[in-house]
């Protein structure tokens, strides 16, 4: 069985609601004006107290993490509600964890900053999307090029420690200037991290429903990869290099310490509607992942009814964490640990795929490196990094009985 | 014997042959109505599933005549393909009368001319029957003045039926009684049978279906098989109705079934004769001929997992295919499998379909071969049917390959295209009769090899389907032949390997690499797909790798759904074959290895 990581777990809370559902959207969102906003705190409250017996990981979390949605739909009051229920129930970092809230740039002002300060929000994660005027209204933002930059000004003065920039590129359309516009305008901002993420078009949004109609496509995969060669150099060489797939930071001390558990297998606790959890290996089970009902309705109705809202787990056996730990470690920079991969699994990783990891070498997808603790590690260049998918799929990962 | 009326129907595919049967087994009363399937003859899936019929089958019909008289009508059911002549030319001749099946509507058909010749020249009674006259289309009178003029046989003879609706059937049964003779034969001479089909049972392993031309055999009588000189002891014989109805004894213009206790019918030889041990027959029945195999292919499990299933499955067949050999057979690429003979493509098809359906197996099999002589620089003479074991070129001082005499009808607009065919696959001495009106008859001398390879479908597809094929072998004859190499990434991969000739094996490995090229899936690294004949590259494609294949999120929530496509990914590529680290999908193989051409012109 797996050794269980070492690093403290970090608690999720998923806010559903925004004041309008993008197009693109496809997490767990609900209107902020649907009934369910009025019981969603004390029913956030209910299930702190009702998964806080069941979470067994005696660590303290050191990161909490308010996701959406729109977290910073949530009053500052409310805001605290959850945190002071989620620090009487559950054992979190002292002095304080490191909190991060997703705010849109409509509810960035200097008050609401000085407030989230006060909460401990040390990474404040603004959903910019873009600088273009055109591409905001595509996306269907609420937020003018403008009120984004000057949500980024307001937050860089309240003096976060980490402001975050998320953009999405690869619209039909887009050309590589515009691209390098928008990119241009963030990095001018010097926000200290930056999220980039490809328009993914899916199935149950409105960009879906407007794809299966022959309205609106992917880019060709060819200007796909051209668009991801580019964000990744561009902002390598002004100096926010990529850590993962669509995460760059300036420096390693503002890498998103909480979205990393997720790639390195740390546990974390998910609480709200959809919020999935992990649970390390221990006497009594193997790893086991558990999520939460997707839909608002049934998470809040299941609470109502005082039951956890869990909608499935699955237990995780050592092949499992194996396969996650190539897919995961595949995305990020950093790579794959090989000697931890086999000390963990007891597979040789690159024993097992000798033609394939040369032929990878040959073509420029990975490199085989020593890494700063002297351990050799599998690590993707930028044009694997850019077919990590297949990268993964394309190991024999088969451990042994 | 005077009540005795062996028979069988001669028809083109599609004409009508297998439903014309069920209604005279049905009009006889053999089988009640309620459970009556259709084409009750052809009782293989297979057989249903296609409308032609491969294994003869044999039923006997009682049947009381308009003069009071009840007669046992023996229909022998004949196979309606070239492949399986020789069980035809069995069947035949096992009959004294055949009715000749021609559809209202299409008229005379090559591949009844070439069992009516044969007919002829066994000596049987014809009966013209012009069937489908039903059918909007039906033209009779062009039918009757091909019969006429055609087939040379009287058409004021003919009964028109509708086999379908039952029309005309009544007439059909009197003439069978009437204008068919009854068989000739000595039922105190030794006994003297034909062996014109075998089945397998699987509780009373081999039953084999006779004609006796002379004498009379009953259970408990020692047998003597004449060509292949085995002895058993009767257990049962009888009439082969809808089921096995034993009878004391058969004797003399009879036709029926002997059980001897034999175990499969591997051994067994169609065209053989039975005779007693103790007073053995003087002469065998005449025209007895080895079936040989003309096309050989290697047969492979798509997951090397399945072997010990396919050798089981291969055993079985060949328990009631005495036609198939095969040995064991393995490839670098697809594992352990067997180069199997075969009497044709069809008898390919059907051994292939037979194992993916009765045994449930998903199969590969290579591209189809003729069997080259070779004569080695030491004078030395080989045999070589599968391209892995083609000597060295350096080696070989002629090679020579087999011909066939191909007959193909058309309608006369598309003899231009039926020529040019010809040429294309090699064909020499073509020639072209004119036999009716509009149609025409091309005679053509063609090495196998080129015939293998999708001429029927392109035959199809250029007379737009009213071309039609026949073949007979002919002889072997020197010619050119390479061995063409197809390579991934460097890497041989053996099951696509094969002898081509030397003025094709350009385009024909190009093909094959396109057609890679279009299954292999795209990789993380380039691909290079080539042929080559020894180490010269003659064609090549490459298969360009991904640029972009990664999601953009995968936080939290992402993780499982990410690793279940992962697994499921995985799970697809475990059915794939490894070459120098390609994965190569099974329809890949398939895709290359399949013979027609649709595909490309897509």
């Amino acid at each position: 069985m797996p050794d269980a990581p070492s690093a403290a777990p970090g608690l999720y809370l998923h806010v559903p609601f925004c004041s309008s559902i993008c197009p693109y959207c496809d997490f767990s969102v609900m209107h902020a004006a649907s009934p369910a906003r009025q019981s969603f705190v004390a029913r956030l409250v209910a299930e702190v107290a009702l998964a806080a017996p069941t979470w067994r990981d005696p660590r303290p979390f050191d990161t909490v993490y308010f996701g959406g949605g729109t977290p910073s739909q949530l009053r500052p009051d409310e805001l605290v509600r959850v945190l002071d229920a989620c620090r009487a129930q559950l054992a979190l970092a002292a002095p304080s964890p490191w909190i991060f809230l997703e705010a849109n740039p409509e509810d960035v002002t200097k008050d609401a900053c000085a407030e989230w300060r006060r909460l401990g929000v040390r990474t404040l994660s603004l959903g910019v999307q873009s600088f273009s005027d055109e591409t905001l209204r595509f996306l269907g933002r609420r937020h003018s090029a403008r009120e984004g930059s000057e949500a980024v000004e307001t937050a860089l003065a309240a003096g976060f420690d980490t402001v975050s920039i998320d953009l999405i590129f690869g619209q039909r359309g887009q050309t590589t200037e515009d691209w390098r516009r928008d990119l241009a305008a963030a990095v001018a901002l010097e926000p200290q991290h930056l999220s980039c993420y490809q328009l993914t078009i899916h199935p149950r949004t409105r960009f879906g429903v407007q794809a299966k109609h022959g309205q609106l496509s992917e880019l060709p995969e060819e200007d796909q990869a051209a668009l991801f060669e580019l964000t990744h150099r561009f902002l390598s060489d002004a100096g926010w290099p990529a850590y993962e797939v669509s995460n760059f930071a300036r420096g390693p001390a503002h890498q998103s310490r909480h979205n990393r558990k997720y790639w390195d297998h740390t546990p974390y606790l998910g609480l709200g509607p959809s919020a999935h959890s992990l649970a390390a290996a221990d006497a009594h089970s193997p790893a086991r992942r558990w999520w939460n009902e997707r839909g608002t309705p049934r998470w809040d109705k299941r609470l109502a009814a005082g039951e956890r809202p869990i909608e499935a787990q699955e237990l995780l056996a050592a092949k499992d964490l194996a396969e996650e730990t190539l897919l995961l470690g595949l995305r990020t920079t950093a790579g794959i640990d090989l000697d931890g991969f086999r000390a963990r699994y007891g597979a040789d990783l690159l024993a097992a795929n000798r033609t394939l990891v040369a032929r990878l070498v040959d073509e420029g997808r990975v490199d085989v490196r020593t890494g700063p603790e002297g351990g050799r590690r599998l690590v993707p260049t930028l044009s694997g990094l850019a077919v990590a998918d297949g990268l993964a799929a394309a190991f024999d990962v088969s451990l042994p009985n | 014997m005077d009540h005795i009326r062996n028979f069988c129907i001669i028809a083109h595919i599609d004409h009508g042959k297998s439903t014309l049967a069920d209604r005279l087994i049905q009009r006889c009363g053999a089988v009640e109505d309620r459970e009556f399937r259709d084409q009750i003859l052809d009782s293989m899936d297979l057989e249903r599933e296609r409308g032609i019929t491969i294994k003869a089958n044999t039923v006997t019909l009682p049947y009381t005549a308009k003069d009071g008289k009840t007669y046992e009508l023996n229909l022998i059911d004949t196979p309606g393909h070239v492949d399986f002549s020789h069980e035809v030319r069995r069947s035949l001749m096992s009959c004294e009368g055949a009715l000749l099946v021609v559809d209202a509507s299409q008229g005379v058909e090559a591949q009844t001319l070439a069992n009516l010749y044969l007919a002829v020249e066994l000596g049987l009674t014809v009966v013209p029957v012009i069937n489908k006259i039903d059918l909007p289309s039906a033209d009779v009178d062009r039918v009757m003045e091909e019969i006429d003029r055609d087939l040379g046989l009287d058409a004021f003879a003919s009964i028109k039926v509708s086999a379908k609706q039952g029309t005309g059937i009544d007439d059909l049964l009197e003439a069978i009684v009437t204008e068919l003779p009854a068989p000739k034969g000595d039922p105190q001479a030794p006994v003297r049978a034909l062996l014109f089909d075998a089945q397998y049972d699987a509780y009373r392993g081999a039953v084999l279906l006779v004609r006796f031309f002379d004498g009379t055999l009953a259970a408990g009588t020692r047998v003597r098989l004449m060509h292949s000189d085995a002895e058993h002891k009767v257990e049962e014989v009888g009439n082969q109705r809808l089921k096995r109805v034993p009878v004391p004894k058969l004797s003399a213009g009879e036709v029926g079934y002997v059980l001897a206790g034999m175990k499969s019918l591997a051994g067994l030889a169609i065209g053989d004769t039975l005779t007693e041990a103790e007073r053995p027959a003087a002469e065998p029945v005449p025209g007895y001929r080895e079936a040989k195999p003309v096309v050989f292919s290697s047969i492979y499990p798509m997951a090397t997992d399945d072997y010990e299933d396919l050798t089981k499955a291969m055993e079985k067949l060949k328990l009631n295919d005495a036609a198939l050999i095969y040995e064991k057979d393995s490839s670098a690429a697809l594992g352990f499998g067997f180069r199997c003979g075969f009497l044709g493509l069809l008898h390919l098809d059907v051994v292939q379909e037979r194992l993916e359906r009765e045994y449930d197996l998903s199969l590969i099999l290579s591209a189809p071969s003729v069997r080259y002589r070779i004569v080695l620089n030491d004078d030395k003479e080989v045999w070589i049917d599968n391209p892995s074991f083609y000597p060295d070129p350096s080696q070989i001082k002629e090679a020579y390959e087999p011909y066939i005499k191909a007959t193909i009808m058309t309608p006369e607009r598309y003899l231009g295209v039926v020529m040019e065919l010809c040429r294309e696959r090699r064909g020499v001495e073509t020639s072209y009769n004119y036999l009716a009106a509009g149609r025409m008859e091309v005679v053509s001398q063609l090495p196998l090899a080129e015939v293998l390879f999708d001429f029927y479908d392109r035959l199809k597809s250029i007379t737009q389907g009213y071309g039609s094929f026949d073949y007979e072998l002919l002889d072997y004859r020197l010619g050119d032949m390479v061995k063409v190499d197809i390579l991934v990434n460097g890497e041989k991969v053996d099951a696509l390997s094969q002898l081509v000739h030397r003025e094709f094996a350009r385009p024909r490995a190009l093909r094959y690499c396109e057609r890679l090229a279009k299954k292999i899936p795209r990789q993380q690294f380039k691909i290079a797909i080539q042929g080559a004949i020894g180490g010269q590259i003659i064609a090549r494609t490459t298969i360009n790798p991904f640029r972009k294949d990664v999601t953009a999120k995968c936080y939290g929530g992402d993780i499982s759904r990410k690793r279940k496509l992962l697994e499921k990914q995985k799970e697809g590529k475990r059915k794939m074959k490894m070459v120098g680290a390609v994965e190569i999908p099974q329809a890949a193989f398939v895709a290359v290895l399949r013979t027609e051409d649709d595909e490309d012109e897509e």
